[in-house]
């Protein structure tokens, strides 16, 4: 049993939110974004602790549009959280058998099995306070009555999905204490044979009895510590002794601590003793050997955790964070992961990441779905044009739900139209399916990531944290480009700018339509050449309109990269580069681009540095760099 | 020591411990009256959830009233503490309800759908349903609910009726589309009222198990199902279960006995015990010890149950249990139906309170028991009739109820008005129906909340004001739904409240237990439907005499019991003599006097009069069939 979705409304930073799960979810996103508030939602709606006061939430959670507005009169937090089988017969019997009166089949289609459950935290009148509340819906989301909304089918449902959360600022003291979630319950589950403890306890009692008369004075100082029970004086004596052991089995046990070394000769040391990384992966993996052996026996044999896990990163150098990712995936139960680290998202799969971001409209998130959905009610026809989509449309009746599968083509989206006929309210409706399409156009097929996966590894960590991209062709120009903002005083890490030597890297389309899908503003200069040309037209044939196009695609109007230095009057710069580089030129212009571009990293680099002080030579670098670079302030 | 269950499953006999056990498919039990039935059901469900108590499973079992559910129910929590939520017992229409709640949203069914079982409500949902289309519709156009509720009642919806399926459930063939036209507009008004009729429960869920997916998620929750009393069972019922089944399910266990069978005017059959058993591959263990009657009266029922020709021949004869009291049977014979009764009410009034307790007067029909009231109250002797009530017998409930459906479809016109009368009949209040609805329009607010506003102004009486002012409280939504109602029955209760309203509180606490014992606690919604498909009858007053029709003593033993009206043309009645005799409605007759006898522990008094109404009777023939001969030795004439 997994979780299939989430839908949060009026939380924290979020107004309105839906976001897809998978078995692992990777959310990234600049602080302050929204990632813990949507981690915190998710644990909010499974944790327990449901007391009438001490819930999860409290009366700040609820999210208000300004700060006039009263959080009594809002409509509150609603949390809507979805499971549902990824084919029919996925859920073990034991799951429908126990939650029988909350579980939804769907008859009309896919006959999978699902449980939705909302959860409330809104003012309540009657108590006179903010109350927490939850229903289980229908596959209408229709509150269920009777049977279903008894409190029993909540504990059941929580105890199939517990949740367990690691923040980042995790601790080995705590996490690895007599009282903490995984290992002190892991000792707790430990059975140590009546036998073997009674030994035990003989033998500790043996070793004090020892100890106590190793030093004297240890006798006297019981003896004047005695002098407590003398002055509680009751009826009958007490007595007061010194434990230089532990007196019960469990004060044994609690004691229980992992030691470890580092290579064959070195010294055993605890755990708290080594590296703050080590001691951070410790605590992840401590997750997996308490799911692998207690887990099922404190909750069902079927249950299946979710780790809500914080900066998995947290302290490990780059290779490490990079290993990580498949320890991560490899961790039983369903993930939901927030990370900064571009090492660790190098090895995510694209289909598996949550950009989230922060909008005048609240936390947004951005994927890169496999589909996308519209609600259209049952249409005249709208069966028949599904039936023979051959598997891209599909149609759920009851939640009148449109999903296309990747991008909705132009024929199938005619047919869609025609099927709105006289319908009242169909220009909603064609509004509603024109967007659709336009939505599914985002869609980028897995082919095209697949190429990113293999081209665009190295940087693919670091473009995901960006706020703006800026493309250019190669590796020169991405050195230029670099000292070129420097000259201008707009320093490119500061604003969130990754900027992608898109050649190298696969193709600037498909960084283009990632842009898009994420929401990612973005722009692009090429040269004036043939293969610039063909960038260009292999973005326009993603689907971007003449105007956006103009307004972010820019070219060297002389040609390529050396051509427009030169045109910019840059030729003696360029000889001294070359010359320093021990380049001989003779004073043919031909030569000298011909020398430039067979040199074109070296002479960039030289240039760069030249270019970085000096504000002079910066205002005479190529216009299209410069207009760019201005234009990437405020952009959208 | 043994719990509750080890003592229970030591004390049964070997065929009954086989049957509690049974593992090996569906399995029919013949269990005869007095046989232990019930017992051997809950010794089953306890048995199946003590033996799984690591699993989740469920298991279902249906009976045919709420009062064998609630009983059964009962016995489980005790048998097996703290697994009972594993069992689900109910009624068929129950379960029904409790499945469309669940998943009527497939069908467009809200979870908070109201039920109506009464024959008011659904002529008022039709004749809704009919103004719509007033050009093809009249007034006189309400005898077609009859033909909709036999229709529904087989399960045939709107798009399946053709002249002859039309002709076989009352209608003439050429009135066909009338009644599809009709059905549907009906259908559809029900739809947008979000309500069900009482078919239309097992109707609609019959629709949802039509879709395999949703069938085979119930055969997968129940693992074992068991049907109570399957001899009652009608077509529609049992077609249900089958399509629940399918083709794969076998953990079925149903106990019946065909010679009890006295619902066949309701669509039960004797053919269909067989037609199980064909179906499913049922077993068959016969349960033939009567542990309740003594021998005479077990050798009495034996000898007149043979006489039904169209009667299984697989049943074994009952035999007495060697424990039974010895008992005795006596006859009575009067001279007029008046000095029947008045002679019964004469020996009952000699009776202590003990014995009245444990004494039944039974009847074949409900006209013969109201006499038979008549006479017990000039003899100053207090009885209770045992029969099922729809609706309750006081103003003040039926408007509390109202009050509750208003608050929960603030725009039901129908019910306002029927709360204005109501409360009419208990409390003066100046305000009739048009007044109201025109100043909810006028005003933009409810139809309650002006009532309530009117009603809270009128300085009404105690306990008018306060019952008033705290229905209105719960109409705003500042007081929950059940201290409300309990401290509305107090308000009633301390005002010397009459016969009728005392029976009526009485009922309630009796409802309120069994929906408790249930759901724990129910919404409004919730309440409501469980209302409208429990009956409203009061918990019997200790001491007094109950009377109660041969169906309303199905399930029931009494120490004493008096059979009266023995005589041709009332038992059996006239209706079934009409027919040849080995008709099946004399039949049914038959096993109504069976079922009647075979309620008695200890003494049975059969009593005739000569003559009712002033028509001569014959003694009925199934006298001299139990073997008591009419020679005059029925008893000298009284």
């Amino acid at each position: 049993m997994h979780i299939t979705r989430i839908e949060i409304r009026n939380f924290r930073s979020i107004r309105h939110l839906i976001v897809d799960f998978g078995e692992t979810t990777i959310f990234v996103g600049p602080n302050n974004a929204g990632k813990t508030a949507i981690l915190d939602a998710l644990r909010i709606a499974l944790t327990r602790r449901w007391g009438r006061r001490g819930t999860g939430f409290n009366e700040y959670d609820i999210h208000l549009p300004n700060d006039a507005v009263d959080p009594k009169t809002s409509s509150g937090v609603i949390i809507d959280l979805r499971t549902e089988e990824s084919e029919p017969g996925e859920w073990p019997a034991a799951i429908l058998e126990d939650l029988a009166d909350i579980v939804q089949v769907d008859i009309s289609s896919t006959n999978r099995r699902s449980v939705a459950l909302r959860t409330r935290y809104a003012w309540s009148e009657e108590a006179g306070d903010f109350e927490p509340s939850w229903e289980f819906l229908d596959a209408k989301r229709q509150p269920l009555v009777g049977r279903s909304a008894r409190r029993v089918n909540l504990e059941r449902f929580w105890r199939y999905l517990p949740v367990f959360y690691l923040g980042a600022l995790r601790d080995v003291g705590d996490d690895f204490s007599p009282r903490s979630q995984f290992w002190g319950r892991l000792l707790k589950a430990l059975e140590i044979p009546a036998g073997l403890e009674s030994r035990a306890l003989r033998v500790l009692d043996l070793l004090n009895r020892r100890l106590l008369k190793a030093d004297t004075r240890l006798r006297k100082i019981a003896k004047t510590l005695s002098g407590a029970t003398r002055i509680s004086a009751r009826d009958r004596e007490g007595g007061l002794d010194l434990r230089m052991v532990p007196l019960k089995m469990w004060d044994l046990i609690s004691r229980a601590e992992v030691i470890l070394r580092n290579e064959p000769d070195s010294p055993w040391l605890p755990l708290r003793r080594q590296g703050q990384g080590i001691q951070s992966l410790s605590i992840i993996f401590l997750f997996q050997a308490f799911v692998d052996h207690v887990l099922r026996e404190l909750y069902e044999p079927d249950s299946e955790p979710v780790l809500a896990l914080e900066e998995p990163e947290t302290h490990l150098h780059p290779q490490a964070a990079r290993t990580l990712w498949r320890h991560v995936r490899a961790l039983p139960g369903q993930k939901i992961v927030t990370t900064h680290s571009p090492y660790f998202v190098q090895h995510v799969p694209f289909r598996d990441l949550r950009l989230v971001r922060l909008t005048p409209n609240g936390t947004e998130v951005r994927s890169l779905p496999a589909s996308f959905s519209a609600s259209i009610p049952p249409l005249d026809g709208l069966e028949a044009v599904v039936a023979n989509s051959t598997g891209r449309l599909s149609y759920e009746r009851l939640s009148q739900t449109l999903t296309v599968h990747g991008a909705l083509e132009e024929q199938l989206y005619r047919r869609l139209l025609r099927c709105c006929g006289h319908h009242e309210r169909r220009s909603d409706l064609v509004k509603t399916l024109k967007n659709l399409r336009d939505r599914s156009s985002r869609f980028i097929e897995d082919d095209a990531l697949r190429s990113l996966e293999t081209c665009a590894r190295r940087m693919r960590g670091e473009i995901f944290f960006a706020e703006r991209w800026l493309m250019v062709e190669g590796q020169a120009d991405y050195l230029i480009v670099h000292a070129l903002a420097h000259a201008m005083r707009y320093n490119l890490d500061e604003h969130g700018v990754s900027v992608i030597d898109a050649q190298n890297n696969g193709s600037p389309a498909t960084f283009a339509m990632l842009a898009r899908a994420l929401g990612i503003p973005w722009l692009g200069v090429f040269d004036d050449d043939d293969g610039g040309r063909e960038h260009i037209r292999s973005i326009q044939n993603r689907g971007f309109d003449a105007a956006e196009l103009a307004r972010r695609c820019r070219t060297h109007p002389d040609g390529d990269l050396e051509a427009q230095l030169v045109a910019d009057g840059l030729e003696p710069e360029l000889r001294e580069t070359l010359a320093a580089l021990n380049v001989s030129v003779g004073q043919d212009e031909g030569e000298l681009l011909h020398r430039l571009r067979s040199h074109k990293t070296a002479y960039a680099a030289a240039l760069a540095a030249r270019l970085r002080g000096d504000l002079d030579l910066a205002q005479r670098a190529p216009e299209a760099f410069q207009a760019a670079i201005e234009q990437l302030r405020g952009l959208t | 020591m043994d719990s509750a269950l080890e003592t229970s499953l030591r004390e049964l006999t070997d065929i009954q411990r086989q049957a509690v056990k049974w593992e090996d498919g569906p399995l029919l039990v013949l269990a005869g009256p007095g046989s232990g039935k019930t017992r051997v059901l809950t010794c089953r469900i306890a048995r199946l959830l003590e033996s799984t108590r690591e699993q989740r499973f469920r298991i279902l079992a249906l009976t045919f009233t709420n009062k064998a559910a609630h009983e059964m129910a009962n016995r489980v929590t005790r048998f097996a503490p703290g697994l009972e939520g594993r069992a689900d017992i109910n009624t068929f229409h129950g379960f029904c309800a409790q499945v469309l709640r669940q998943h009527g949203v497939h069908l467009g069914i809200k979870p908070n759908f109201a039920i109506y079982s009464r024959t008011s409500d659904r002529q008022a949902v039709l004749a809704d349903a009919l103004r719509r289309n007033p050009r093809r519709f009249g007034r006189n156009d309400q005898h077609l609910l009859p033909v909709i509720d036999a229709l529904k009642a087989r399960l045939v919806g709107p798009g399946q009726v053709t002249p002859r399926i039309a002709r076989r459930n009352g209608a003439s063939p050429h009135e066909t589309n009338r009644v599809v036209r009709a059905y549907r507009l009906y259908e559809d008004e029900l739809h947008r009222t979000n309500a069900l009729d009482f078919n239309s429960l097992i109707l609609k869920a019959y629709e949802l198990f039509g879709y395999p997916a949703m069938a085979q998620h119930y055969q997968t929750v129940y693992r074992y199902w068991l049907v109570d009393e399957f001899q009652d069972t009608n077509g529609a019922q049992y077609t249900l279960l089958r399509r629940m089944a399918g083709e794969d399910f076998h953990q079925l266990f149903a106990v019946a006995d065909d010679d009890q069978t006295i619902y066949e005017w309701n669509g039960a059959n004797v053919h269909r015990i067989r037609k199980l058993v064909d179906d499913f591959s049922c077993r068959v263990v016969q349960l033939p010890t009567n542990f309740r009657c003594p021998p005479h009266i077990v050798e009495a029922a034996n000898r007149l149950v043979v006489y039904n020709a169209r009667r299984a021949a697989w049943k074994q004869p009952a035999q007495p249990s060697p424990h039974a009291h010895r008992g005795k049977i006596e006859r009575r014979v009067f001279e007029t139906d008046e000095k029947e009764m008045a002679g019964i009410a004469a020996e009952i009034a000699c009776l202590d309170d003990v014995a009245r307790a444990q004494t039944a007067i039974l009847a074949r029909t409900r006209a013969l028991l109201e006499s038979m009231r008549e006479a017990l109250d000039a003899a100053g002797v207090s009885a209770t009739i045992l029969i099922r009530r729809d609706d309750f017998a006081s103003p003040e409930m039926r408007w509390l109820v109202t009050c509750l459906k208003q608050i929960a479809r603030p725009l039901d016109q129908r019910n306002m008005a029927t709360l204005v009368e109501t409360f009419g009949s208990f409390a003066a209040l100046p305000l009739d129906f048009n007044e109201l609805t025109s100043r909810a329009a006028a005003d933009g607010v409810t139809l309650m909340s002006v009532w309530t506003h009117t009603a809270r102004e009128a300085q009404l009486p105690s306990p008018a004001a306060e019952v008033v002012s705290a229905v209105s409280s719960l109409a705003a939504g500042d007081t929950k739904l059940s201290p409300t109602v309990r401290e509305i029955l107090g308000h009633f209760e301390n005002h010397d409240p009459h016969d009728d309203l005392k029976d009526d509180l009485c009922a309630w606490r009796r409802i309120e237990r069994e929906v408790r014992a249930v759901n724990g606690f129910a919404s409004l919604d919730r309440l409501l439907q469980e209302l409208e498909m429990r009956s409203k009858e009061p918990v019997p007053v200790p001491g007094t005499v109950s009377l109660a029709t041969i169906h309303g003593a199905k399930g029931l033993e009494f120490d004493t019991v008096y059979l009266i009206g023995m005589a041709e043309e009332i038992l059996p009645s006239w209706h079934s003599l009409r027919k040849q005799n080995g008709s099946a409605a004399l039949e049914e007759e038959r096993r109504g006097c069976f079922v009647a006898i075979t309620r008695t522990k200890r003494r049975l008094i059969l009593s005739r009069a000569r003559q009712y109404k002033g028509w001569p009777k014959q003694p009925s023939r199934f006298l001299e069939e139990m073997g008591f001969l009419n020679d005059g030795s029925d008893g000298p004439s009284q």
